[in-house]
């Protein structure tokens, strides 16, 4: 059993100066930094477009009242500013850095609410960038920037970035459309009438069951590609690698495609069950894998 | 030995030997304990799948690129049957004014994707017996060509290192090796990290760097290409590159505009 | 170890880029380029830092490859390397390398235990991406042991060399990463079976 230790009343006073010294150096170091927080709220009505653009920063937008957008913005320090323009149902909010920031003193971090079916356009060169619980056309677009979309049904879900990672998760029955130049590309649980994700040299990994009746085209140019489907998955299947290998552990039916001949290891066709989607994985050098759950 | 004696012993036991064999007290507890048995058949099993992960992700190639381009900076590099090293960045003679040099990069990026287009669907191909589409005669024009050509050849590889083999026996032998020099940049290219330099200079050695790799994944496509012809995955492949490239352009361009 | 495209062994790979020949060194990358990345990665989990640093590590290791005399296999000595430049990019940052506590610490983030799971085995084998995802939800101390003994294969008195902390700190660091690890894939799978 554990005794508590004896403390002196030296060691007590001791203590707490410590514990006022820290408070008062967090105190000025927040203070020479000058972080601020600002809150915007803009009035609008249906077809809200809106659009957040910040060079640093994470942005994060879920849903809110559906004739309100909400816009909290935190500011590293007073080398960057928020401009914010309003013209009827289109919100443009942005960073604007001032003579002297950087990375870190030009940071702003956007937390959004917006009506769930408006349309929303983001942009941040370092991110993370987030959505979720939304149902509009949504564009998330940066560099380096980590991009998190979850929880979108109907709508539209375009992510661009160089090579940030990429993670959609659970979005159904909307448009999906991916392009990374060299960032890995997360999917599970996405379903719909198309989804386009396309790597040079990023990964690409489903976790779903191609559902939808949908179109589903993965692409990579050396970036490997892993697809993880249920038993119970209803598809067309077309793989193939230029360079790279298949890998196919998954049962299917046999069938002839015109567009390129079968070689083994390098490519395989088939369907699974009523083939009610089509699924194109394609790769120049990476190496392509589709396994059962 | 009872469960509590067992979980305090436990990091002991498995932290070198996950696998091995337990003592003997340990084991009679851990025959009729079934959470202990879970527990130590988890461990093991998470010890054991973890080994599978070495070695199991690829870098990106625009690492090697960056890893020799250092290199050559540093002197450690100091091939003298390799062409002279081409300067990777071209000196910008004056700064472009912002206006009309940003706006360039948007029909710069849809030409690249034109053109690239243009080159797939029309290049001649050899009359092999699995052609699919006609062959035609016609050749790229010349400035279309300029402007989608990448960098001028590179040059070989020293052959005493260099073997190139004509047979995919293995995925890496069916690949073009990579060029001992790092062509330069084309006109447009130069133009374009110029202009990332003026506008987002923190970013410029980002851009380049991607700028180099999908550089080089186009030039090795081109190469399978006109070695393959007639592979029209191949051809879409070095379509899909063009467009990877013009993504990056446009990415680009919207933080310039 | 022979590069099968090149035709040549490493250890000329070796002598060659010691005179400064680029492909010589290109044949050292592509034999170790997925063992250094990967490493990297899984002790970041961000692939954009793990670039940067398995290219540091090459550049390290290319520096000093005229002083290798092939006393320790190469691929040892490329292995510390990479081990040393994150860890040192951790403390740069201010992460912590190996946790100081030796008792359980209290985790905000840990997964509810409500689901009844805990008293399942996880049975067959274990999905790779789940295990990665797994992994870098760790606690970057943890994280470290983890990837540096399981993954990697390094001994605790490597490790507790390496990390600057004792062979006993290693040893339930690694206990208590296996063990939280465990969490998270039931969790994981109980949250997959909720879902379908």
């Amino acid at each position: 059993m554990a005794s508590f230790p004896y403390v002196s009343f030296r060691q007590a006073s001791l203590r707490q100066v410590g514990v006022v010294a820290l408070v008062l150096a967090t105190w000025l170091v927040s203070a020479a930094f000058a972080e601020t927080q600002k809150e915007y709220s803009f009035t609008v009505g249906p077809n809200a477009n809106i659009s957040v653009d910040t060079q640093y920063g994470a942005i994060s937008v879920r849903p809110g009242s559906s004739i309100q957008v909400v816009v909290t913005a935190t500011l590293k320090s007073d080398k960057v500013e928020v401009d914010r323009q309003q013209n009827g149902n289109r919100i443009q909010i942005e960073s604007h850095l001032l003579p002297g920031a950087n990375e870190q003193t030009g940071q702003v971090d956007y937390e959004v609410l917006i009506p769930p079916d408006a349309t929303l356009s983001v942009h941040s060169s370092t991110g993370p960038l987030s959505a979720e619980r939304l149902q509009g056309h949504l564009t998330l677009e940066g560099p380096d920037a980590m991009v998190n979309v979850r929880n979108v049904e109907n709508g539209h879900v375009h992510v661009r970035t160089m090579r940030g990672p990429i993670t959609v998760t659970d979005v159904r029955n909307a448009y999906v459309e991916i392009a990374s130049i060299g960032g890995d590309v997360h999917l599970k649980s996405v379903t719909g009438p198309v989804v386009q994700a396309n790597s040079g040299s990023g990964k690409i990994f489903y976790d779903g069951d191609f559902g939808s009746g949908g179109d589903y085209r993965l692409t990579t140019h050396t970036g490997d590609i892993e697809a993880l489907v249920p038993a119970d998955v209803s598809a067309d299947f077309s793989a193939h690698s230029v360079l790279g290998r298949v890998q196919n552990d998954f049962p299917l039916q046999p069938k002839q495609d015109s567009r390129f001949s079968v070689e083994a290891g390098r490519s395989f066709v088939g369907t699974v069950g009523k083939a009610a989607s089509k699924v194109v994985l394609r790769s120049f050098s990476g190496r392509i894998r589709l396994k059962q759950r | 030995m009872t469960c509590s004696e067992v979980e305090r012993v436990l990091p002991e036991l498995l932290a070198d030997a996950p696998d091995g064999a337990l003592p003997e007290k340990f084991e009679a507890h851990v025959k009729f304990c079934p959470a202990c048995s879970d527990l130590i058949s988890d461990l093991k099993l998470i010890s054991a799948e973890a080994r599978q992960l070495a070695a199991s992700e690829e870098p990106a190639p625009r690492v090697w690129v960056r890893i020799s381009a250092q290199l050559r900076s540093e002197g450690l590099i100091h091939d003298p049957e390799s062409a002279p090293a081409q300067p990777v960045l071209a000196p910008a003679s004056t700064p472009p004014r912002w206006r009309w040099s940003a706006l360039w990069l948007a029909p710069v990026a849809a030409a690249i994707l034109a053109a690239g287009s243009y080159v797939i669907s029309h290049k001649p191909a050899p009359p092999v017996a699995k052609q699919q589409t006609p062959a035609t005669q016609a050749t790229a024009p010349a400035a279309v060509t300029a402007a989608v050509t990448p960098a001028p050849a590179p040059a070989r590889a020293p052959q005493q290192l260099a073997q190139k083999s004509a047979k995919p026996e293995s995925v890496k032998s069916a690949r073009v090796a990579r060029p001992a020099v790092e062509p330069a940049p084309s006109a447009e290219d130069q133009q374009f990290l110029s202009a990332v330099s003026t506008f987002t200079p923190a970013m410029r050695t980002t851009y380049e760097l991607q700028l180099q790799a999908v550089n080089a994944d186009i030039r090795e496509t081109q190469a399978y290409v006109d070695r393959n012809p007639g592979d029209m995955d191949a051809r879409q492949h070095l379509m899909d590159a063009y467009q990877l490239k013009a993504l990056l352009y446009q990415i680009a361009l919207d933080r310039i505009q | 170890m022979t590069d099968p495209k090149q035709g040549i062994s490493e250890r000329e790979a070796i002598e060659q880029a010691k005179q400064g020949n680029e492909a010589a060194f290109e044949v050292l990358y592509q034999l170790h380029k997925r063992r250094v990345y990967s490493l990297c990665l899984r002790m970041v989990s961000n692939p954009a830092q793990a670039e940067d640093l398995a290219q540091e590590a090459f550049l390290q290791l290319f520096r000093k490859i005229g002083t290798f005399r092939g006393e320790s296999a190469f691929s040892t000595w490329l292995h510390r390397m990479t081990v040393n430049v994150v860890l040192m990019q951790l403390r740069k940052k201010g992460l912590p390398v190996v946790s100081l506590e030796e008792t359980l610490e209290a985790d905000n983030e840990a997964p509810r235990k409500e689901f009844g799971s805990r008293d399942v085995k996880l049975t067959g084998s274990i999905d790779r991406l789940q295990l990665q995802r797994a992994i870098d939800r760790l606690p970057p101390g943890y994280r470290t042991v983890f990837v540096l003994h399981d993954v990697e294969g390094f001994e605790h008195n490597e490790i507790a060399q390496m990390v600057g902390c004792s062979v006993g700190n290693s040893k339930s660091q690694l206990h208590k990463a296996r063990l939280k690890l465990r969490e998270y894939l039931k969790f994981m799978r109980a949250e997959k079976a909720k879902t379908g």
